[in-house]
C-alpha cells in the first residue's frame, strides 16, 4: 500500500515520468512490431497459399505412393492429387500440344478455380467459381483452345484414346504459376478417365502432385514421418519456395523491422536507464529519511520492488495497448487501399513485449537502484557522504547484454545481434574518447574567446565526465536515428525500383518470326507498349566439354532434365551482373559462339569460362563456349534466362519470341483479343503476383514508417532524459550565476552555445558512426549496392547542432527565468 | 533512558587514523533535554548519530530504552529507531515531491499506523500549519518547513527526539518560536529531547548540556539538580 502511495506520489512529482514512458514505449514498439509483422506473415502465408492450391504440395515424377495415401488417412488433412502432362489433343485434322492437368476431387484444396459457359469471359456475371472439378467424361480448357481446334462448348475432342465433351472453359487457375515451360493450352480432366486416355506409358514425362492442406501443426508431424521416406525425386513445394521474389522482399522488411525494433529498444533502453540513475539520485535523500524512520534495508527494498514491478505491469499493458492500437492503424489504413485481409494476430505476437517489459526493467532499472536499500541512515546527518552504486561499467554490460538477449529473442540470429550491438559499442568507445580529447582542445581555445564562449566551454569542461557521457548518449541516439531513416529510404526507393507501377505483368511466349509484327502492331493499335522481344529458342543441354554428363550432374542440375530456353542479347539488362569473364562488347574469340551462363547453373553444371557447351535444338546441334558467369535477380520479374548467346548465334534455327506487356485490370481484356487472334502465344499472367508483392510492400512500408516516427521517439526521449539528467546541478549553478548578477540573456546564449557545440560534435561522430554502421548493415545484412550518404553528412551534423541546442534551451529555460531566490531555495 | 559509556569514533584517512569522538559518556532519564554544542568539525553531529542509532562507534556502549544498541546490527537499530526515535535536522528533509500533510503521514504510514491522515493534521494544526496542509515544501518559507519536520517528528510520538542544529537555517525570531515548540511538545509528551546546537539561547532551554571539542568534553552542566554520572 505504502509503495503504491509512494508510486503516485512520485509520479505526481514527476520523478518517474521519463521512466514510465520509455519502458512504454519499449513495450509498444517491440509489441507494434511483432503484432504487425505476425498478422502480415499469416495473411502473406494464407494468401500465397492459394497460389499453391494447397498448404503443402509434394511434387514427384512418379505417382504418389498409396502406403503415403494410407499415413495420410491417419490425420485429419485433406488432400487431392493433379496429375501433369503435355499431350497431343485432336479434333478432326486439328491437334495441339495440350499441357493437360488431371485433378481428384477437391481440387483446389486452398483458392478458387473459376470458369465460365462463355469462353474469353470477363464478365463478372459470367464467371462463376467452380464446385468441384470437370465429372468424368467431361472436359475443362482454356479458351484460347476453342479458336485452336476450332471448337465451341458441347464439342468433342480426343484426348490421347479418349473422347472427352467440353463443358465450360477455365478463367483463373490458382496454381497456375509461372511455368515458363508449359507451352500448350490448359485441359483439365477428371483423374477418373486418366487409365482410358493411355497416354501415360512408361518413361513419359509427367509431374505428379499431391495437395495437402491442414493445420500447421498437423501439417508438420505428418510430414516428419513423411520425410524420410522422400526420394530424391520427389520433393515438398511450400510457399517460400513457391515464391522466392515474395520472400525475399518480405525477409528484408523483416530484417529491416527488427532492426528498427532493436535500436528503438536501445533507444529506450539508454532513456530508462539515464532515467533509472537520476530517479535513484534523487531518492539516496528519501531511503536515508526512510531509514532514519526505522524502516530496514528489508522494508526499503520491498517498497521500492513493488514501485518498479507496479511500473512495470503499467507500462506493459500501456505499452501492448499501444503496440496493438498503432498496428490496427495501419492495417485499417490498409485495408482501404488494399484487398488484403489481415488475420487477428495469434496470442504468441505479444510475447515479445513483455519479455522486453520485464528484461528493461531487470537490466537498465535494476542496476541503477540496487544500492537504494543499502544508503547507510548516516546519510541523513553527513550529507557529503558518498553513495557509491554498483559501478558504471557492470551496469552497461548489464545493458548490453539484456540488448543481445532481446534481439537474440527476436530475429533467432544471434550474429546478427551481437555484430550490430558490438559495432555500436566500438563506434561508442571511440566517441567517448574522441569526444574527451575535444573537450581538452575546448579548454584551450575557450581562453581566448568572449565571455558567453568562456562560459559555455567552462560549463562542459567543469563536468567534464558528465558532457563525455552526454555526448556519447546523444551521438548514440543520433547515429542510430540517422542510420534508420536514410536505410528506410533506400530501402523503399529500392523496392519501388524493383517493382514501379508499370512492372510488365504478362509474358506472351512462343510469338512465331511470322506473328512478330502483327503482335507488336497489335498491341501499339491498343496502346500499349511492349518491352523486350527477346528470340527464343528450346533446346537440351548434352554435352558438357564434348561428353555426356554423368548421372550425379544431372541429378543436381536440373536443366539437365529439361529443355531449357535459349537467347541472344546485343546488351545487358540492368537485372544482370556479369561476375566472371566479359560480355560481347569485350570478348572476342573467333570461329565459336559465346554463351553466357547463370552462376547458379554454370555451379549446379560445374562449368566455369571457357567450357564448351553443346545443345540440341530440335535435333540439329548447337556449341558454344562459356564467355561469361552473369547473377541474375529472379525478384525483379523480368524475362531472365539461364543461358545467352552471342548475337547471331541462333538465326539457324528460327527462334520465336518472348515479350512482356504491362496490362491494368480495364486492359486485361487484350490477353483474350490476342489469344483469338493468335492462339499459339502463351500468356503468363504475372498480374496477381506482382499485385501482391506491391501490395506487401506498401503494407511493410507503412509499417516501417511507423516504426521510424516510434524510435524517432526514443531519440528523442533519451535526449531528453539526457538533457534532465544534468538538470538539478545545473540549476544550482545557474541560480548561483544569476544571483551574482549575470545578465539572464548571457546565461541563456551560454546554454545556446554550450548545448549546441554538445550536440555538433555528437553530430560529427554521429555521421561517421552511422555511415560505417549503414555501409555495414547493406554490405552484410540487406545484401544491398554500397553507397555513401553525402547529403547525411550535412544535414546530420547540423541538424544535431540545432535540435540539441534547442532542447538544451528549452529544458533549461525555466531555471534561467525564474527568480534565482526561488530555485535556490527548491534545490535546498 | 539512555546511557551512553566511552563512545569512540575513529576513521581512518589518507592522513592517517582519525578520532572524531573521544570517550564520551552520558545519561539521561526519560523526559530530560540534552544540548550538545561547540566548534564546526567538533563532532558534535557524529555523536549525535551514534547516540540515535544511525552510526556505529568504533568502541563504547549504548543503552536505549533497555536495548543495546552496539550489540545490535543495522536491521535491530532500524527496529529501536522505528519504536523510539524521532528526527529534526538542520536541513529540513522534508521530501520535495510531497505535501506537508504527506511529509507528516510518511513515517505514520511506513509504520502501519492507523488513521494517519488524522494524526498528520493533528500535529499539523499543533505546530499552526492547518492551513498550509496542501502545499509543497517549496511552497513554504524555511520555519514553515522546519515546523512541518517537528510536526512529522513527534506525529509517531517517540520517546526520545534527536535534532541536528534544528534552527540553524532560521532567523533568530523563526528559530526561537521553533525552540518554543519543541520545548512544548517536549513537555506534553515527555519526550526526551537531545539536540546540537550553535545557540547558548537553545542551550539554556536544557537541563543537561554538554561542550566538545575535539571529539572530546569539556564543559558538562546540570541544572535544577538532575543527577549527572560523573565520568572519567
Ligand atoms: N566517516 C568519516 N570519515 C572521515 N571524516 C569524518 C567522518 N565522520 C566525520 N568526520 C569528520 O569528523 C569531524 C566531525 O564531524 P561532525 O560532523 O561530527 O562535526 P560537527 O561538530 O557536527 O560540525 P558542524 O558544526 O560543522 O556540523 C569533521 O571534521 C568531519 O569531517
Ligand atoms: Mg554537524
Amino acid at each position: 500500500m505504502l509503495a503504491l502511495k509512494l508510486l503516485w506520489r512520485n509520479w505526481r512529482a514527476g520523478e518517474v515520468k521519463i521512466l514510465a514512458s520509455a519502458l512504454i514505449l519499449a513495450v509498444a514498439v517491440v509489441s507494434c512490431i511483432s503484432i504487425f509483422t505476425d498478422r502480415l506473415e499469416q495473411a502473406l502465408i494464407s494468401q500465397s497459399h492459394t497460389f499453391l492450391g494447397a498448404d503443402r504440395v509434394i511434387r514427384s515424377s512418379q505417382p504418389i505412393q498409396d502406403k503415403w495415401r494410407l499415413l495420410a488417412a491417419d490425420y485429419d488433412m485433406k488432400t487431392a492429387t493433379t496429375t501433369q502432362f503435355a499431350s497431343m489433343v485432336f479434333r478432326d485434322d486439328r491437334m495441339h500440344l495440350a499441357s493437360v492437368k488431371a485433378v481428384s476431387r477437391g481440387y483446389p484444396l486452398l483458392g478458387q478455380l473459376k470458369v465460365s459457359d462463355v469462353p474469353f469471359a470477363t464478365d463478372a456475371e459470367l464467371i462463376k467459381v467452380a464446385q468441384g472439378v470437370p465429372a468424368s467424361g467431361e472436359v475443362w480448357a482454356d479458351s484460347r483452345l476453342l479458336p485452336l481446334l476450332g471448337l465451341k462448348i458441347g464439342d468433342q475432342f480426343t484426348v490421347g484414346e479418349k473422347s472427352l465433351t467440353l463443358t465450360r472453359v477455365i478463367i483463373d487457375e490458382p496454381d497456375r504459376g509461372s511455368n515458363f515451360s508449359a507451352y500448350g493450352a490448359r485441359v483439365m480432366m477428371n483423374e477418373e478417365d486418366l487409365a482410358a486416355t493411355q497416354v501415360i506409358q512408361p518413361g513419359s514425362r509427367i509431374r505428379y502432385q499431391w495437395l495437402l492442406a491442414a493445420d500447421e501443426s498437423v501439417l508438420e508431424s505428418f510430414l516428419s514421418q513423411l520425410e524420410p521416406q522422400l526420394s530424391p525425386h520427389e520433393r515438398i513445394v511450400d510457399v517460400e519456395s513457391a515464391q522466392q521474389g515474395l520472400a525475399k522482399t518480405l525477409d528484408t522488411a523483416q530484417k529491416f523491422l527488427l532492426l528498427s525494433a532493436m535500436i528503438g529498444v536501445l533507444l529506450a533502453g539508454v532513456a530508462i536507464a539515464i532515467a533509472a540513475r537520476r530517479f535513484a539520485q534523487r531518492h539516496v535523500d528519501q531511503v536515508a529519511l526512510l531509514k532514519s524512520l526505522g524502516a530496514s534495508s528489508g522494508k526499503v527494498r520491498k517498497i521500492y520492488a513493488v514501485q518498479l514491478l507496479v511500473l512495470g505491469a503499467i507500462a506493459a499493458i500501456l505499452g501492448l495497448a499501444i503496440g496493438q492500437g498503432l498496428q490496427t492503424l495501419i492495417a485499417s489504413a490498409l485495408a482501404s487501399v488494399f484487398p488484403v485481409e489481415l488475420s487477428p494476430a495469434s496470442w504468441s505476437a505479444y510475447i515479445p513485449g513483455l519479455v522486453t517489459g520485464v528484461v528493461c526493467l531487470l537490466c537498465f532499472v535494476a542496476p541503477p537502484l540496487w544500492h537504494l536499500p543499502v544508503v547507510p541512515p548516516i546519510k541523513i546527518l553527513r550529507r557529503e557522504l558518498e553513495i557509491g552504486g554498483v559501478a558504471f561499467y557492470w551496469q552497461a554490460t548489464l545493458g548490453v547484454l539484456a540488448m543481445i538477449v532481446l534481439v537474440a529473442i527476436f530475429s533467432r540470429d544471434l550474429w546478427l545481434s551481437a555484430s550490430i550491438v558490438g559495432a555500436m559499442l566500438v563506434l561508442m568507445v571511440l566517441t567517448a574518447l574522441f569526444a574527451a580529447l575535444l573537450l581538452r582542445l575546448g579548454s584551450q581555445v575557450g581562453r581566448k574567446v568572449g565571455s558567453v564562449w568562456r562560459l559555455a566551454l567552462a560549463s562542459l569542461n567543469r563536468n567534464a565526465q558528465q558532457s563525455v557521457i552526454q555526448m556519447m548518449v546523444f551521438g548514440l541516439a543520433i547515429m542510430l536515428l540517422l542510420t534508420l531513416t536514410s536505410l528506410r529510404t533506400t530501402l523503399i526507393e529500392d523496392w519501388q525500383l524493383q517493382l514501379p507501377p508499370e512492372t510488365p505483368n504478362h509474358f506472351l511466349l512462343n510469338v512465331s518470326p511470322a506473328e512478330k509484327d502483327d503482335v507488336i502492331e497489335l498491341m501499339q493499335s491498343q496502346g500499349l507498349t511492349s518491352q523486350y522481344l527477346f528470340p527464343m529458342v528450346r533446346a537440351r543441354l548434352t554435352h558438357i566439354n564434348g561428353v555426356e554428363p554423368s548421372e550425379e550432374v544431372k541429378q543436381r542440375a536440373e536443366m539437365l532434365r529439361r529443355e531449357a530456353n535459349l537467347s541472344w542479347s546485343e546488351s545487358l539488362n540492368d537485372d544482370n551482373k556479369i561476375i566472371e569473364g566479359k560480355w560481347w562488347d569485350q570478348w572476342r574469340e573467333p570461329g565459336v559462339h559465346g554463351i553466357s551462363v547463370e552462376a547458379e547453373a554454370a555451379q549446379d553444371l560445374g562449368v566455369g569460362l571457357g567450357d564448351d557447351l553443346r545443345f540440341s535444338v530440335g535435333g540439329l546441334m548447337l556449341e558454344a563456349r562459356i564467355a561469361s558467369i552473369r547473377t541474375l535477380k529472379w525478384d525483379s520479374m523480368n524475362p531472365n534466362f539461364y543461358f545467352l548467346m552471342s548475337p547471331g548465334a541462333l538465326d539457324d534455327f528460327s527462334p520465336t519470341y518472348l515479350t512482356s506487356v504491362f496490362l491494368s485490370p480495364e486492359n486485361k481484356i487484350f490477353v483474350n483479343r490476342l489469344l483469338e487472334q493468335f492462339p499459339t502465344i502463351v500468356v503468363i499472367e504475372m498480374d496477381r503476383v506482382i499485385a501482391q508483392i506491391q501490395s506487401i510492400v506498401a503494407q511493410v512500408s507503412v509499417g516501417i514508417e511507423l516504426m521510424l516516427w516510434l524510435v524517432l521517439l526514443g531519440g528523442f526521449m533519451v535526449m531528453w532524459a539526457a538533457v534532465s539528467a544534468t538538470m538539478d546541478e545545473r540549476k544550482q549553478e545557474t541560480a548561483l550565476l544569476r544571483a551574482l548578477g549575470s545578465p539572464r540573456k548571457r546565461l541563456l546564449g551560454s546554454l545556446l552555445i554550450e548545448f549546441s557545440l554538445l550536440g555538433g560534435l555528437a553530430g560529427v561522430m554521429a555521421v561517421i558512426g552511422a555511415e560505417v554502421l549503414l555501409l555495414s548493415i547493406q554490405y552484410w545484412v540487406l545484401d544491398m549496392p554500397l553507397q555513401l550518404h553525402v547529403a547525411l553528412w550535412v544535414w546530420g551534423t547540423l541538424g544535431a547542432m540545432v535540435l540539441i541546442g534547442a532542447l538544451g534551451v528549452f529544458s533549461c529555460r525555466r531555471v534561467v527565468t525564474t527568480p534565482p531566490g526561488l530555485i535556490l531555495r527548491e534545490v535546498g | 533512558m539512555l546511557n551512553a559509556q566511552s563512545l569512540t569514533k575513529k576513521v581512518s584517512t589518507a592522513a592517517g587514523e582519525l578520532i572524531i569522538l573521544d570517550e564520551v559518556s552520558l545519561q539521561l532519564q526519560a523526559g530530560d533535554s540534552l544540548a550538545i554544542t561547540g566548534a564546526s568539525g567538533s563532532g558534535k553531529s557524529t555523536l549525535l548519530g551514534i547516540l540515535a542509532g544511525l552510526d556505529e562507534p568504533t568502541s563504547g556502549k549504548i543503552s536505549l530504552h533497555q536495548h543495546e544498541l552496539t550489540e545490535l546490527g543495522e536491521e535491530g537499530r532500524a527496529k529501536v529507531r522505528a519504536a523510539h526515535v524521532g528526527f529534526v535536522f538542520q536541513s529540513f528533509q522534508l521530501l520535495p515531491g510531497l505535501t506537508a500533510l504527506e511529509n507528516v503521514m510518511m513515517p505514520l504510514e511506513l509504520h502501519g499506523i492507523d488513521n494517519a491522515k488524522g494524526k498528520a493534521e493533528f500535529f499539523l494544526t499543533r505546530v499552526g500549519l492547518n492551513k498550509r496542509l496542501d502545499h509543497y515544501p517549496q511552497q513554504l518559507s524555511g520555519g514553515e518547513q522546519q515546523r512541518v519536520a517537528i510536526a512529522r517528528a513527534f506525529a509517531s510520538e517517540p520517546d526520545v527526539l534527536f535534532a541536528d542544529e534544528p534552527t540553524g537555517n532560521l532567523d533568530s525570531a523563526t528559530g526561537a518560536h521553533v525552540i518554543e515548540l519543541l520545548f512544548e511538545l517536549n513537555r506534553e509528551q515527555g519526550t526526551t529531547l537531545i539536540l546540537v546546537t550553535h545557540e547558548q539561547r537553545l542551550a539554556q532551554h536544557c537541563q543537561q548540556r554538554i561542550s566538545l571539542e575535539a571529539g572530546k568534553v569539556v564543559e558538562r552542566v546540570c541544572e535544577q539538580g538532575v543527577a549527572l554520572s560523573e565520568v572519567g
